[in-house]
């Protein structure tokens, strides 16, 4: 006893001393992985030990422990004391430290998460998530684990502007596909929600275009979301996946989303009667999808559509042919379409109460104000920004072994004579 | 080293001398330092030329013209030195003096160049060589070393002076302020020797570049000169400096003399313009992105795809 004991007491010894400079932490880590399995089977790691030791200061090895602590099955009651702990450490601990055992700190919160939903309080954990992804970040451009937990905490608090903020960094570097897959189909979701369909639109087209060898479930979600919103946004729907969606998905993804291949086919037809008849047929598909709601957005914006392809039409029009085209109930219920449009920015157009008209207006930007400098300023710089990268990128794959091979092989199908070298099949380092 | 001079001579340098100076400079550099795989062969050269190698010392003579009290020098050629006795080849100078007499019929020789930091004891002797020729010789020493900072040219021209110095009056060499001056046909070929471009002088890209660079500068410079003015008008207004009102006049003249170009209308299009630009540099900008990226897929592409989607016969790079 008095030798598990002491292994207790040396490590939170070690702990305090070794928590000051790089190389010390190192060498702490190290012991700290040792130590784990003894920690693991001793009972008398309890509250106190943690007390021993400052957050800020000792992070890692007060992970370690926690770790230990929380690491069996935790009970209700005992769960809020654990989500309190964890919240504690996450707010307070040393983010140099962490990044040390990254996967360990992932673990942790991915364990507060757990217990957060046990309880069915998501609020509780979306600020200690949120402070969490931030210190676990090695760079704003890596996508983290916990970026997907985090967005779902924020989904079912409902809370989305928070998860916006982490969206609105670029993400650059991906550790895990799967990641990807949730931040991107969550991250559509958020955006969804706070009505930002643009970039709703974005993040579900990388989803459901990145690389994959087989159809997984999230992109197959994805798709059917990036249906709605792309008629939400665009009023048309394309047939066709990207092109530059891989294999797998073009083959298999259009015949497991029929049911919303069939509502896009009917929107672009433009009529609003048998667009609703589908919806009520299909409409415990889409229940089932729980992209009810979406479904209703789209139907709402056929009306914004038609009366968009109004103005490409005509110059006036009275607002009660505006309802007669469009299939709207009267005069009223255009008017308030068209002043809904004009404050977003969809159309631009003037109504003219006294007789009930409207007339149709050219775009009126100028582009010869100050802030538009500045918007073309900050974008040019997004652009510069986004070409050093893909030069970076163009230099890495240069060196990449594997194109060079196969850039290699093709060059030896030409038999110019002897005066042309090949290039060697494998390079010795 | 030296002190100024006190002669009252007005010295003109053409920039045709100093190109000329600089590129014999550079052609015996390179005679001197083939590039590395050559030399490795050995060059049996004495120790001697290992000064050469760093800086070899190229001389020659100037010449020019001498109207009273302004001594304008136009041109100049080369010599051969002579490192055993240290001179100047006597006769190769008159040869080319007698064949430059006939294309310029009015050029003197006013002196002799070299190249180096700065002029030495060695030097005087040449001089005073070629004090028979020219009663009061110039020297012009061009300073090969490049030093960005330096915003001046690194030519120095020297006059020989008679200085007591411990009891016996010896010539020293003593500096001379000199301008520069251009006639049209040497200010064509400056300006474009100067927007040269060691890879390829004509190409557009280059030229643009060379003249947004020559912008870009001038502003810069622009900007600082009017910041120092700021500077001190703030430091006056403050009371640090005494007031000085011949430059505070000076000031407002310079202020009043601006465009007074503040309507609405020339706002409006210095806006539209400005925004015009910057449109064309994005619409640039979007086009050389889209390249990048099409390399960086191709290349992707060829690296990772499982199965090649060629049909017919690879394509022709």
């Amino acid at each position: 006893m008095v030798g598990v004991m002491n292994s207790v007491e040396a490590v939170i010894a070690s702990i305090q001393g070794l928590s000051a400079s790089s190389g010390d932490l190192s060498a702490l880590h190290d012991l700290l992985k040792g130590a784990e399995e003894s920690l693991r089977a001793d009972s008398d790691v309890k509250l106190s030990t943690l007390e021993q030791l400052d957050p800020s200061k000792h992070s890692l090895g007060y992970l370690y422990i926690l770790d230990v602590l929380t690491s069996g099955p935790v009970s209700e009651e005992k769960a809020s004391d654990v989500i309190l702990l964890i919240a504690r450490f996450i707010n307070s601990c040393d983010a140099g430290q962490i990044r040390l055992a990254s996967e360990k700190f992932v673990s942790l919160c991915k364990r507060l998460k757990d217990n957060v939903v046990k309880l069915n309080d998501p609020l509780r954990g979306v600020a200690s998530l949120l402070t969490a992804v931030y210190k676990v970040q090695a760079s704003t451009k890596r996508l983290t684990a916990l970026h997907p937990d985090c967005l779902q905490l924020c989904l079912q608090a409902k809370k989305y502007k928070a998860g916006f903020s982490i969206l609105s960094d670029d993400i650059l570097e991906v550790d895990q596909p799967r990641d990807f897959f949730l931040y991107c189909y969550y991250g559509g979701m958020i955006c969804i929600g706070l009505k930002k369909f643009q970039k709703a639109s974005e993040l579900l087209f990388n989803a459901v275009t990145a690389p994959m060898h087989l159809v997984n479930a999230i992109a197959l979600e994805a798709y059917k979301k990036y249906i709605l919103v792309s008629l939400i946004l665009n009023g048309q729907f394309t047939n066709s996946l990207p092109k530059c969606a891989s294999t797998a998905a073009q083959r298999n993804l259009k015949t497991l989303c029929i049911h919303y291949i069939e509502l896009g086919n009917c929107y672009n037809d433009g009529g609003i009667a048998e667009l609703e008849a589908l919806v009520v047929a299909n409409s415990s598909h889409f229940e089932a999808d729980t992209n009810l709601g979406l479904v209703k957005q789209a139907v709402s914006s056929l009306y914004k559509r038609n009366i968009l392809r109004l103005t490409q039409k005509y110059l006036t029009l009275s607002l009660e042919d505006i309802a007669k085209m469009v299939n709207l109930a009267n005069a009223k219920e255009a008017e308030m379409h068209v002043l809904q449009m004009i404050q977003d920015g969809q159309i631009h157009a003037l109504i003219n109460q006294k007789d009930g008209m409207v007339r149709f207006l050219e775009d009126p930007e100028q582009y010869k104000t100050s802030e538009m400098i500045e918007i073309m300023d900050s974008v040019i710089k997004r652009t510069i920004g986004l070409s050093k990268n893909l030069l970076a990128m163009d230099d890495s794959l240069l060196c990449d072994p594997l194109y060079l091979g196969k850039v290699g092989r093709e060059r030896q199908r030409y038999d110019f004579g002897d005066d042309f070298d090949t290039v060697p099949q494998k390079f010795s380092m | 080293m030296a002190p100024s001079s006190s002669s009252g001579l007005t010295f003109k340098l053409h920039p045709l001398v100093i190109v000329n100076i600089s590129d014999h400079f550079t052609r015996v550099k390179t005679q001197f330092n083939p590039p590395a795989s050559v030399c490795a062969t050995g060059n049996g050269s004495s120790t001697g030329d290992a000064m050469f190698l760093q800086n070899p010392r190229v001389y020659g003579c100037v010449i020019g013209v001498q109207k009273g009290r302004t001594v304008e020098i136009f041109n100049s050629f080369e010599l051969l030195f002579d490192p055993t006795t240290d001179t100047l080849d006597r006769s190769f100078l008159e040869k080319k003096q007698e064949l430059y007499k006939k294309v310029f019929p009015d050029f003197y020789i006013l002196g002799w160049y070299s190249t180096g930091s700065d002029a030495n004891e060695a030097d005087m002797h040449i001089h005073k060589a070629l004090m028979d020729i020219n009663e009061c010789p110039v020297y012009v020493l061009l300073n090969p070393a490049i030093n960005h900072a330096q915003k001046d040219l690194p030519v120095t021209i020297y006059e020989s002076e008679f200085h007591v110095i411990d009891g016996i009056p010896q010539p020293i060499f003593v500096h001379t302020s000199y301008t520069i001056e251009t006639v049209e046909a040497e200010r064509i070929s400056v300006d474009h020797v100067a927007h040269l471009k060691p890879s390829d002088g004509g190409s557009a890209a280059t030229q643009l570049a060379a003249h947004l660079t020559g912008i870009h500068s001038a502003i810069k410079m622009l900007n600082s000169r009017i910041r120092v003015l700021y500077q001190y008008l703030v430091a006056m207004q403050k009371g640090d400096i005494p007031c000085e009102n011949s430059l505070l006049r000076q000031v407002s003249s310079l202020l009043r003399s601006l465009p007074a170009a503040q309507s609405e209308k020339f706002q409006d299009d210095f806006l539209m313009e400005y925004n015009d630009k910057l449109l064309m540099s994005y619409l640039a900008m979007l086009t050389n992105c889209a390249s990048n990226m099409n390399e960086v897929v191709d290349k992707f592409n060829t690296a990772y795809e499982r199965h090649s989607r060629r049909g017919g016969r690879p394509t022709l790079m």
